[in-house]
């Protein structure tokens, strides 16, 4: 028999499988650990190409005086400076991925539990149709 | 204020019957009227200024994702910059991949903005972006009024100093490629314009989530205020290439347009707000709750007059 309590659940629950629950399930087939590791990997890799690009652009403006004086500069020194920029530069955007994919995981986390709840309200809703019959 | 309702509700009883035909239509416009602003900037004789090739790329940007519309955008607007030189594509590429790089890849959905800022000020109301993304947008919407306004101030620099560019010496790429670069990052009105949408964008934000009556209206207002306040402001010390009567005129519109947002998305009966207590086992509850304005759709009566002869 249709029970229109049911039904309401079922619909709601459809919509957010639809929805948001789409990209909230994928999140949390992940451990955390696992998550926020395959983000902090991804956020390094890109950090790295845009640190590149930007020394790629530097290089060239600075193209005329580094081959003026190519044999004048501290390369040594400068190669280091370049690292440290490097280091601080990835390191702060590894952070802030750390930080708003941690904020992401436990929203979803949390999302997720309200749908497991429901899903739990469903199966009793099916109990109780067959234990009534 | 009733029959205002009931066209609101008639207009999302239309959209969602239609969606399906109306998504693909509106990306189509979108996709063609940014090409057409891309092409129309940076010179309809180039290689993708063909009026048949945008017709046909829009066409197929209205099945595709928005966000690929950014990017084809974005392929759009370097070939432009490659006709002009090598140079300015190699400066307005690397712009673009380091916004991608850096920032879309956490926010993905408000890459549209991008798209939108160049359109709007190329109609002259770009100050209605910042407040509608901080009104609809998270916090992070700022960051995308500013990818946008960069974008749109890379266009135009390399529109307006296409000439220059191209009589600097051609044998000599980096001088070429230094004059591009000192031009991009020496121009502070582009920081004064950033400032103040990027400003606007996070009071309106602010204020709009404060538990006041008619926060967003305030959100609105104060937001617009405080934009044009630093647009006067910086406009005084630096060239932002808006004039002041562009600026005043501008957001007065702008304001108007985000009250029309604000009528579709957040419309609620003040007069008729309810605070209430209860309490369960682990927590006391102090809610606010403000109903939103509706209007009860008028029922059809269909009488059957049935007459025998």
């Amino acid at each position: 028999m249709l029970s229109e309590e049911r039904i309401k659940l079922m619909t709601k629950m459809a919509a957010y499988e639809e929805n948001e629950g789409k990209r909230y399930m994928a999140i949390g087939s992940y451990f955390r650990s696992d998550y926020m590791g395959k983000q902090i990997i991804h956020s390094v890799i890109s950090a790295t190409v845009a640190f590149l690009l930007v020394f790629g652009l530097w290089l060239f403006y600075h193209m005329d005086t580094l081959m003026q004086d190519i044999y004048r500069v501290d390369l040594l020194g400068i190669g280091r400076k370049v690292l440290e920029y490097y280091v601080i530069f990835v390191g702060s955007y590894a952070l802030i991925t750390y930080i708003i994919y941690s904020f992401r995981y436990s929203r979803a986390r949390k999302s997720l539990r309200k749908y497991y709840n429901h899903l739990k309200q469903l199966l009793a809703l099916y109990d109780i149709e067959s234990g009534s019959r | 204020m009733s029959s205002l309702l009931e066209i609101r509700d008639a207009l999302r009883d239309f959209y969602s019957r239609h969606e399906i035909y109306l998504l693909p239509f509106l990306k189509f416009c979108l996709a063609f009227l940014t090409l057409f602003v891309i092409n129309m900037n940076l010179g309809m004789a180039s290689r993708v200024g063909n009026m048949v090739l945008v017709l046909l790329v829009s066409l197929m940007c209205a099945c595709l994702p928005v966000n690929l519309l950014v990017v084809i955008a974005m392929i759009f607007t370097i070939i432009h910059f490659y006709e002009i030189s090598l140079e300015c594509a190699i400066a307005g590429g690397a712009v673009f991949l380091l916004m991608f790089l850096l920032y879309y890849r956490f926010s993905p959905k408000d890459a549209l903005v991008v798209l939108l800022m160049p359109l709007f000020f190329g109609i002259k109301i770009p100050y209605v972006v910042p407040i509608v993304v901080g009104l609809l947008c998270p916090v992070t919407g700022a960051v995308s009024v500013a990818c946008g306004v960069i974008s749109y101030y890379v266009i135009i620099y390399m529109r307006d100093n296409r000439a220059i560019i191209g009589s600097v010496e051609a044998d000599n790429i980096v001088a070429r490629f230094r004059y591009i670069i000192d031009g991009l990052m020496g121009n502070k009105g582009v920081l004064v314009v950033l400032v103040a949408f990027c400003a606007a964008t996070l009071m309106v934000w602010v204020l709009r989530r404060l538990s006041i009556n008619y926060a967003w209206t305030i959100a609105i207002f104060a937001g617009g205020v405080l934009m044009v306040a630093i647009l006067m402001m910086g406009g005084l010390s630096y060239d932002t290439g808006l004039s002041m009567t562009a600026i005043i005129v501008g957001s007065l519109i702008s304001l108007l347009l985000a009250k029309v947002v604000q009528f579709f998305a957040f419309n609620v009966d003040y007069s008729r707000t309810e605070q209430v207590q209860f309490e369960d086992d682990e927590y006391y509850y102090y809610v606010k709750a403000i109903p939103k304005n509706t209007v009860s759709k008028s029922k059809r009566a269909v009488k059957k007059i049935t007459s025998v002869i």
